[in-house]
């Protein structure tokens, strides 16, 4: 690290004790469970945002089970018909965050990245959650982001829930959801992945990503599904998205943005086996959806078609003093670009896409952690997709990219992290160096991250 | 929740074998829809973390409940878990839960490390004169069974069993006095060799 830049790093970390720093991605472990079910966090969370057994068992069962003292409605026959608690689950997130890559990106390369360096963003995100009981069986996640960057507010993850115990051994639910995923209980799945959940929204990322990993929808769809969960060990779910523009504009007869022609399925298939202290789960999980690519092409006609299906597994260890956590996921993705094709925006008729991404986390006694991951993505070469372009092109059409990130972090409370977070690219955008044809090396766009998170 | 508050409605009304039936059909309930997420199905947890609750004794879940209720058992997984999820239970949803565990049928206990076995049968059928410990048994029974208000200890998760006797032993658990003092003087392998016996029974 250069003189300055360690200053200014220095000055940033000194911002973060002050309680003030911030960054993107989804997120979250959200204070109304614990006021709702008087639980501290740790009982669903190892460390935030991920889950613990019971917190799976918790998010399954609808985020209903609750301790509060409640507002109620019975009808002669002690049907029930309101149970309300007392007071509104909500809660607060901040996020403030300061992000510094090796080599400063040139003025105007990006929209919103300048020649300066060393960015410190306040709010990064700021969210305000209703996290909580609705009614009996019946529950929601609602999360709604302020995004700094984008000085804009939106709807973020969503999940709402009807769930309820068949018997001893089976539990089942409903989840209607605006991001395939999201409704996922474990932290393999893109939505919720751990350690890695949060980066920098500021810093270039690598541009190819499957569409499970939310390179098309940015939760502008909206699914249905139903899920069950036997013997403690086996979930299975089966469901639909459908897309769900926001805002009026959207609903028109041409779309910026990828659009899903119908339904598109939606499976979900997870074992997990819990003893002693652990628990481990493999599972399986995907998605096809035939897409109206948009960029302002009509609403009908051809479409693309990306056919998604991925493994995963997670590993956790959770003593009092030492907690340890494996995750990986490798997505396989088929693209048949029928409608890209046509109009010239891919250079082949179909193209392959595979992610994969291996993740080792350890905390002793949830105050003081350490994560180290490998991620990588590969795919078919397409001059049409992968162009070249300064900062975010691909100088030879691939779209691969390969790196480690790694990350220390300190939660001096169950509802406070502060995370050091530094990404290094072997591979960029389909090359090492000169990656976009305009000279910028795969090593220039490594990242160190420091974010504040707090929950209340 | 629904069934705590149906039966909390329940317990008002409680008076008569009709309501009483009603209330351990609840208290399947509940323990079915709520507890089971960490005490397991019919109180046979998997995680330490979780005492296994199937045919603990009934007046030693009573206490318990009514201990994390007033906040007077506090130790780490005490106030993380219990004190949230027993505040709202009604004194007849306590008893109703307790007997409805009390009948379960409790999880046989496997013999650990020979060693501490050797070390752990001693202290549980003679105690430690030296240290003025007195034998386990005394209280809990010649099998660890329990008796009232003293709680089963065979078949329990061995971790559970030594993290109780640390809490006692560091005061973070205070609501068993003379459990305090019988682990005053104990040495950690002690406390080991004593769990991992009892378990076992």
């Amino acid at each position: 690290m250069q003189q300055g830049k360690l200053k200014t790093f220095i000055a940033a970390i000194a911002m973060a004790g002050s309680g003030l720093l911030l960054a993107p991605g989804s997120a979250q472990a959200v204070p109304s469970f614990a006021r709702q079910t008087g639980f501290a966090c740790e009982a669903c969370h190892t460390v935030f945002p991920e889950l613990t057994p019971f917190g799976r068992r918790f998010k399954m069962n609808g985020y209903t089970i609750d301790n509060l003292p409640q507002v109620s409605g019975i009808t002669p026959s002690k049907e029930q018909t309101l149970a309300l608690n007392q007071l509104p689950p909500l809660s607060f997130m901040l996020q403030a965050s300061y992000t510094s890559t090796s080599k400063a990106l040139p003025d105007g390369a990006v929209a919103g990245a300048e020649a300066k360096n060393g960015q410190v963003i306040l709010p990064q995100q700021a969210s305000l959650f209703y996290a909580g009981k609705i009614a009996p069986n019946f529950g929601a996640f609602v999360q709604m982001t302020y995004d700094g960057v984008d000085d804009a507010f939106g709807w973020d993850n969503t999940d709402v829930r009807y769930a309820q115990n068949a018997n001893d051994q089976t539990l089942w639910g409903i989840s209607f959801n605006n991001n395939p995923t999201v409704q996922d209980p474990w932290n393999t799945t893109p939505a919720w992945q751990s350690p890695f959940d949060q980066k920098s929204s500021v810093a270039p990322a690598p541009g190819a990503a499957t569409m499970l990993d939310g390179s098309l929808f940015d939760m502008s769809t909206a699914g249905l599904s139903v899920y069950a969960w036997f013997n403690n060990s086996v979930y299975a779910e089966l469901g639909g998205y459908h897309s769900a523009p926001h805002g009026f504009g959207q609903i028109d007869s041409t779309v910026d943005q990828p659009t899903i022609s119908g339904f598109a399925p939606y499976w979900r298939l997870a074992y997990e086996r819990q003893w002693d202290r652990k628990s481990w789960e493999v599972g399986a999980y995907g998605m096809v959806a035939k897409v109206y690519p948009g960029n302002g092409n009509a609403l009908q006609g051809a479409t693309d078609k990306y056919s998604d299906w991925a493994v995963d597994s997670q590993y956790q260890y959770i003593g009092d003093r030492d907690l340890l956590t494996f995750t990986g996921t490798y997505i396989d993705e088929k693209q048949t670009l029928d409608a890209s094709f046509a109009n010239g925006d891919s250079a082949n008729p179909s193209d392959d896409l595979k992610t994969l991404r291996i993740n080792a986390s350890y905390f002793y006694k949830r105050k003081y952690g350490a994560a180290l991951g490998y991620f990588s993505t590969t795919g078919s070469a397409d001059a049409g997709l992968y162009a070249p372009n300064a900062i975010d092109g691909y100088a030879n059409n691939k779209p691969d990219s390969k790196g480690w990130t790694s990350e220390l972090d300190w939660v001096p409370y169950e509802n406070t992290k502060f995370a050091l977070q530094y990404t290094m690219y072997n591979k960029y955008n389909g090359g090492d160096t000169n990656y976009d044809g305009a000279g910028r090396n795969a090593k220039d766009n490594n990242t160190l991250y420091l974010l504040s998170w707090i929950n209340f | 929740m629904k069934k705590i508050i149906a039966i909390a409605v329940g317990a008002v009304l409680a008076s008569g074998a009709g309501v009483a039936l009603a209330q351990s059909k609840e208290a399947k309930t509940l323990a079915q829809d709520v507890c089971s997420a960490c005490h397991g199905p019919e109180g046979r947890s998997i995680s330490p973390v979780f005492p296994r609750l199937a045919g603990q004794q009934r007046g030693y879940i009573i206490v318990q409940l009514d201990a994390f209720r007033n906040h007077t058992r506090g130790d780490p997984n005490a106030r993380a878990y219990m004190w949230g999820m027993a505040s709202q239970l009604s004194d007849a949803t306590i008893k109703a839960l307790a007997t409805y565990y009390s009948e379960q049928k409790p999880v046989n206990g496997h013999p650990g490390d020979p060693a501490l076995m050797a070390e752990g049968k001693k202290i549980f059928t003679q105690g430690i004169k030296a240290q003025n410990v007195p034998p386990c048994e005394s209280c809990h029974g010649p099998k660890a069974e329990g008796a009232g208000a003293f709680p089963r200890l065979a078949g329990q998760h061995v971790d559970y069993l030594i993290g109780q006797l640390e809490g006692f032993q560091s005061g973070t658990r205070s609501n068993a006095p003379i459990m305090q003092n019988v682990v005053r003087t104990m040495t950690p392998e002690q406390l080991k060799a004593a769990a991992t016996y009892a378990a076992s029974k």
